[in-house]
């Protein structure tokens, strides 16, 4: 392919980004629960609290309505699991960096007030935290007795154990079918 | 000396006060001595030396925390970087906009006086090049430009009018410009970019009155020349070698500084076995006689993009007792070098980031390789990436504290090796993926200047590519890649002022002058380009 003449180093970073994405983990796999099934589990293992469907349920958590079109069963399964690992990542800097989604931080203040929240803005001298019940934390960074990254950590529980598998399935199927924007 | 016959711009009236502007006829002489008036800014880099320190001290360790945005300019083409480095010359600012724009702004009130575009070729080759300039130079009433598709521009300074352009090169095959001038006396030298895609790199001299070119000195020697040996074949059309950045100068020793980028193609050496001279080194040329004098070469057979186009920085200092004149330069290689920039002779050599590829470099300064760095079709995770420890920015030196200010990028990147592709435009040989933002992060750097050890930093969120300032005033400034303008004590590293811009502050490179009496600060980020000063 030749090189393109109008194409800046970080325009082609965004474009290998997207690229990446048309192959990525995040968008494969292979339905096969039941959704509406899914859907009555949905509603009955407490998700409407802090997730977001079509302008109904909470905002603790990502929305959801169009959650199907973009990640795969493959990797909404491992959510439901483990849900702070592997969490996606998001290339809005420079030359393409990549940002960790939802990850989770424990800040504590000059006065000793603690603050755990999932990180939702960030530079270098603020951060902006989500905490459990929703409520957004402004942090200045330089007045900050300690900030900790909290890897693998997740306001939402894993359904790996209360959940069956054939139960993970059908949930994956019902958040797969969400594809259409309200 | 000023020339009153195109001294007018015009009067103006309103806020805050009626003030004459004067474009002023730089002179040679007020170019030799630029720290003489810190209320301009008469260069790229701040002086001959690329020290970009400012001697002004109405903004200072005490007041800093009370700058406030005193106006802000948005270029017309806001969606390509915003590189430039202004000039300013009493009270009129010379800045470049994507793609090759200049502007003349009123520095006190940021009021556009007269803007000049080219009339680009629709088709225009910038293959790993920025569409974006770094700034101009300003000499005899006279502003130089340097354009996207490889010409260079006079201006007359009063009214944008052209006084003459020429053809550098041809763009046709890769070759572009968009760095900023240096001029001499009576001479204009430019470099030139496309190293990605198999240009020959030189520097040029240009006649300042007529655009005339002087002398050509190429990057890559023609065969049977010395160092062409070190290429295993003739790769003298298409080695690459750019030399996109912009040179310093040593007047006494009448030697001009001009550094290049990396070898091509990139990430697969197989194609160019050797040192690859003179790529990713520093060039002492004779410029009266268009000849090199003597040359360093940072990373011999680079396969890892670190072009050596960072600034230059002269200054003199005692070494073991002796006095020297110094040459000092942070590498995207991650290594910081201090040069004797009479001889060229290594003086030392520390890395300033992260660095997994050199075990440390021996007596002469070249790298001492570690095994299994190289990039492999799977990819080869090196420190730093291949936009380097620092990129093209400007550090900063403070004769007051002695330090070296240098944004410093600690991020490594899976190297990959791709075949060797060497037919314009289809030219390199692999790519690189670089860390997480989460993974890595930025830092200001403070270094001795003469031994590179760390005084002190100051953590930034992301890797940042942007320029430091140091003034008397004690301060450092520069800005993060997430829009943040910000104050250091030059001395301490304590963080002293602030202030939120938002967009990206990448490519940034603050400067400071004053108007008026009044001291300002201004820089870029994201579409703006934010003067501050004191209430």
């Amino acid at each position: 392919m030749p090189g393109s003449s109008t194409v800046s180093d970080r325009e082609a970073a965004n474009i290998v980004a997207y690229l990446r994405t048309l192959n990525s983990p995040t968008t494969s796999g292979v339905v096969t629960g039941d959704p509406k099934k899914g859907e009555a589990l949905y509603n009955s293992s407490g998700c409407p609290a802090c997730h977001m469907i079509a302008g109904q349920g909470g905002s603790i958590g990502p929305e959801l309505t169009r959650v199907g079109a973009v990640r795969g069963a493959t990797n909404l399964k491992a959510r439901l699991q483990d849900p702070g690992a592997n969490l996606p990542q998001v290339g809005d800097g420079p030359f393409g960096s990549k940002w960790t989604q939802y990850l989770m931080f424990r800040a504590v203040e000059k006065d000793g007030r603690a603050v755990e929240g999932v990180r939702v803005g960030e530079d270098s001298f603020t951060i902006v935290l989500k905490d459990a019940s929703g409520k957004f934390h402004g942090l200045w960074k330089p007045d900050l007795r300690s900030l900790e990254k909290e890897p693998g950590k997740s306001f939402m529980p894993s359904f790996k154990v209360t959940l069956s598998a054939a139960q993970q399935d059908d949930l994956v199927a019902y958040l797969m079918s969400l594809k259409s924007a309200q | 000396m000023k020339s009153f016959l195109y001294a007018l711009v015009f009067v103006v009236s309103l806020f805050p006060g009626a003030a004459r502007l004067l474009a002023q006829d730089v002179s040679y002489e007020q170019l030799l001595h630029a720290d003489s008036t810190p209320q301009d800014w008469l260069m790229y880099g701040g002086d001959y030396q690329s020290q970009r320190f400012s001697r002004l001290t109405q903004i200072n360790r005490e007041n800093v925390h009370s700058l406030k945005p005193a106006w802000i300019y948005q270029p017309n083409h806001p969606l390509q970087p915003f590189e430039t480095s202004p000039v300013v010359v009493d009270g009129v600012m010379y800045v470049t906009e994507p793609l090759s724009t200049v502007t003349a702004l009123d520095a006190r009130l940021g009021t556009k006086i007269w803007s000049w575009s080219p009339h680009l070729p629709e088709k225009i080759f910038t293959i790993g090049v920025h569409r974006s300039n770094r700034g101009v130079a300003v000499f005899n009433n006279t502003v130089y430009v340097e354009t996207l598709d490889a010409h260079l521009v006079a201006l007359d300074a009063t009214t944008g009018a052209v006084r003459w352009s020429v053809h550098v090169d041809e763009n046709g095959q890769g070759y572009a410009m968009t760095g900023a001038p240096r001029v001499l006396d009576g001479k204009i030298i430019v470099g030139i970019s496309g190293g990605d895609v198999g240009i020959r790199g030189f520097v040029d001299a240009y006649d300042a009155k007529t655009g005339k070119r002087l002398w050509r000195v190429w990057t890559i020697p023609n065969p049977g020349e010395p160092g062409s040996e070190t290429w295993g074949k003739d790769m003298s059309g298409t080695g690459g070698a750019g030399t996109w950045g912009t040179g310093s100068y040593d007047p006494e020793l009448n030697l001009l500084y001009w550094t290049t980028g990396n070898p091509a193609p990139d990430y697969n050496g197989s194609n160019r076995e050797g040192d690859n001279l003179y790529s990713d080194s520093v060039l002492a040329i004779d410029p009266d006689a268009g000849k090199m004098k003597w040359y360093f070469q940072f990373t011999p057979h680079d396969t890892h993009d670190w072009d050596a186009i960072q600034v230059p920085v002269l200054f003199d200092e005692m070494v073991e007792g002796k006095p020297r004149k110094l040459l000092a330069l942070a590498n995207r290689n991650g290594f910081y070098y201090v040069l004797d920039r009479v001889s060229g002779e290594f003086v030392t050599g520390v890395p300033f980031v992260t660095q997994t590829w050199a075990k440390g470099l021996d007596k002469n300064g070249r790298p001492i390789l570690l095994p299994n760095t190289e990039p492999t079709p799977e990819g080869s995770l090196v420190y730093p990436d291949g936009h380097g420890g620092t990129n093209w920015n400007s550090p900063s030196y403070s004769p007051q504290t002695k330090l070296f200010y240098v944004s410093a990028r600690e991020i490594g990147a899976y190297t990959v090796q791709g075949q060797p592709k060497v037919h314009f435009p289809d030219f390199g040989g692999g790519g690189r993926n670089a860390l997480s933002g989460d993974d890595s992060y930025g830092a200001i750097r403070a270094l001795e200047a003469t031994t590179g050890k760390l005084k002190w930093e100051y953590r930034l969120l992301a890797p940042a590519e942007v320029s430091t300032l140091a003034t008397a005033g004690g301060l450092v400034f520069s800005v993060s890649d997430e829009g943040n303008f910000f104050a250091l004590d030059a001395a301490t590293g304590k963080l002293l002022w602030e202030f939120t811009v938002g967009g990206t502050g990448a490519e940034s490179n603050p400067i400071t002058y004053e108007v008026d009496g009044k001291q300002y600060l201004i820089g870029a980020s994201g579409n703006c380009f934010v003067a501050f000063s004191l209430p």
